[in-house]
């Protein structure tokens, strides 16, 4: 009897659902984007692997002694960058290395972390995960840690067809939430949509954004993902090489990747040592703070120069790069 | 029965003329061969082993070995990858490929990770070849599984890409903590530590492996090769290298010599 109703159930479950499988995402690219470097290949989007990636990410067993998941230095009110931190903490009351830069647009990114070192996006968590000063786990530790737990072996079940827990399915599955973490919903997307405009003071700040800073921050994504020296003379506790740390050519040496700067209100302080508090403290390095060395940017050589007045106005053009839908979207918080 | 026994107890002309007629009937059929049916496969079983010394030592982890340098040495992980398996007949110029190339790490802590099955199309070959290391697509392609699982140990991941091979262990020698570390890696461009080794068998002979039978083949790994030749490592100098580049390239040369192939047990 029971063995018919079994029978029964699961030809129920086959013709009701027709596919019991996870549910396909859709991930779109926003209005005027180029087409992203990750493509989904080999880890295709499912509403089941987005939870179970949004899951990790908010789980602090994937740290040492639990005080430290993904979250705890990207921080989703700060568009997932660590709020007024110019280094963040890490395991054992240790400063991580760099500034934690804010999440978003991944998918569009040719390398991960401000020296390229990360060339894959699907193992970048290993970095922060295996780091000394920051998670400090090793990563078998954290796979037997997912594995006492029922609730992932359902949920690594419905995400990938079967009850194992491995490390490539746990780095897959962030990775489907980290790059679903899209951010186009701007004052500054809008006003290219036609859906609003900007005030006569971001107008000029948008005019002098495209004649100075373009360069390097190019729209709509607003780096260009190339590496490069901008002045910042070198701390001498932290001694940060930046890309010749990767590559080993001096050609390289105090490169570090330009990051985009969409919600760049709302991820200070700014640098890859977080040296600068303030946007205008930027602008400032800029127009009269920059270091000649062998590397700079050559696009530097003569700084930006710029008034106080034009500092203003980019300042508030770079506010209109805030996307409030995107700190607030639930999809993306904590759950439950 | 172990082919190099039976070759040790034959003398040198008998050997020679044996061997050319081997030749002779093997060049006849080598083209059928290749042109038949397809057949049961043959079932290669390699079997590496660690050793110093030059082969005449088996390395057991754990006890303490002497290098060409006079420095004592204790090693407590000897590990690599490899791939790419190919047999080689190079008078007839054929050479098979294994259809699905898999990755293995040989790691001489876990005695099942030394043994590697393969199935091997019949013929007559005089080589076998493989990749030491992890090519440069599977260095970029994102999380990976089975041997190319990161929580194997072999993988960096602030500057992402695989280790190649692996020889740590204790010397007192070495000034970092009494420890020597050799995580040899790099992959692209000039950076590159990706080998290949090309083998010959015992006494330079043939194989004829059969279809459906089974044979083993004994592959001696010598950690002697990783300090030298044709580049000195000394531990007291280097006892650790962990990051792409120049002395990665030296010790990867040095350990591109450390196979021989020891035995073959045909059925």
């Amino acid at each position: 009897m029971l063995f018919l109703g079994c029978l029964l159930v699961n030809a129920c479950k086959k013709s009701g659902s027709g596919n019991s499988g996870p549910h396909p995402l859709t991930f779109s690219i926003p209005a005027g984007f180029p087409a992203p470097q990750y493509t989904f290949t080999g880890n295709p989007l499912t509403q089941e692997g987005f939870e179970l990636g949004r899951k990790l990410f908010y789980d602090g067993r994937l740290s040492k002694d639990g005080n430290f998941p993904c979250s705890s230095c990207h921080q989703q009110f700060a568009a997932f960058s660590t709020y007024d931190h110019p280094l963040s903490h890490g395991f054992n009351n240790q400063f991580t290395f760099r500034n934690a830069p804010g999440l978003f647009n991944l998918a569009w990114n040719k390398e991960m972390h401000w020296d390229g070192g990360i060339t894959n996006i699907e193992v970048q968590p290993l970095a922060p995960l295996t780091a000394p000063n920051e998670m400090a786990e090793d990563i078998n530790n954290v796979i037997g840690k997912l594995q006492q737990d029922d609730t992932y072996k359902k949920m690594f079940r419905a995400a990938f067809g079967s009850d194992t827990i491995n490390s490539q399915r746990m780095l897959l599955a962030i990775t489907q939430f980290v790059t679903s973490l899209v951010s186009a919903n701007s004052k500054y997307d809008k006003v290219k949509l036609g859906m609003a405009s900007f005030t006569q003071t971001e107008q000029n700040g948008y005019a002098l954004f495209q004649s100075k800073c373009t360069g390097c921050h190019p729209e709509p994504l607003f780096t260009d993902h190339s590496f490069r020296n901008t002045g910042i003379p070198v701390d001498p506790y932290i001694n940060d090489l930046g890309r010749m740390r990767i590559t080993n050519k001096k050609e390289d040496s105090l490169k570090f990747k330009v990051p985009g700067l969409r919600n760049v209100a709302l991820t200070f302080p700014y640098g890859h040592d977080g040296r600068f508090s303030s946007i205008t403290s930027v602008l400032d390095h800029y127009s009269s703070g920059v270091q000649t060395s062998a590397t700079l940017d050559p696009l530097l050589k003569n700084k930006i120069p710029l008034t106080n007045a034009e500092k203003f106005y980019v300042l508030e053009f770079l506010k209109t790069l805030t996307d409030s839908t995107f700190i607030n979207d639930s999809r993306f918080a904590q759950p439950e | 029965m172990k082919l190099t026994h039976l070759l040790h107890r034959v003398n040198l002309p008998k050997l020679c003329i044996v061997l050319l007629l081997g030749t002779a009937i093997i060049s006849c059929q080598k083209e059928l061969k290749f042109d038949e049916e397809p057949q049961k496969d043959h079932n290669l079983v390699l079997k590496f082993k660690p050793v110093v010394l030059y082969d005449s030592v088996p390395l057991v982890l754990g006890k303490a070995y002497t290098n060409y340098f006079k420095e004592s040495f204790t090693p407590t992980a000897f590990k690599f990858y490899v791939h790419n398996f190919q047999m080689i007949n190079t008078d007839s110029g054929k050479i098979f490929k294994l259809a699905n190339d898999k990755y293995y790490l040989v790691d001489f802590s876990d005695s099942a990770s030394t043994e590697i099955k393969i199935s091997i199309l019949p013929y007559v070959y005089n080589r076998i070849s493989f990749s030491i290391g992890v090519d440069s697509a599977q260095n970029v392609s994102g999380a990976q599984t089975d041997a190319l699982d990161p929580a194997k140990g072999m993988f960096w991941t602030w500057n992402t890409g695989y280790i190649m091979a692996k020889l740590e262990g204790t010397s007192p020698k070495s000034a970092q903590a009494g420890k020597f570390e050799y995580h040899i890696g790099g992959f692209s461009g000039t950076e590159s530590v990706l080998k290949t080794v090309n083998l010959l068998f015992p006494y330079a002979q043939n194989l004829d492996l059969k279809p459906g039978k089974t044979s083993e083949m004994f592959i001696t790994c010598d950690a002697y090769d990783w300090f030298y030749n044709p580049w000195d490592i000394k531990i007291s100098e280097n006892p650790v290298i962990s990051t792409p580049g120049e002395l990665a390239k030296q010790v990867a040369e040095n350990y591109s010599k450390m196979f021989t192939v020891d035995s073959v047990f045909n059925e």
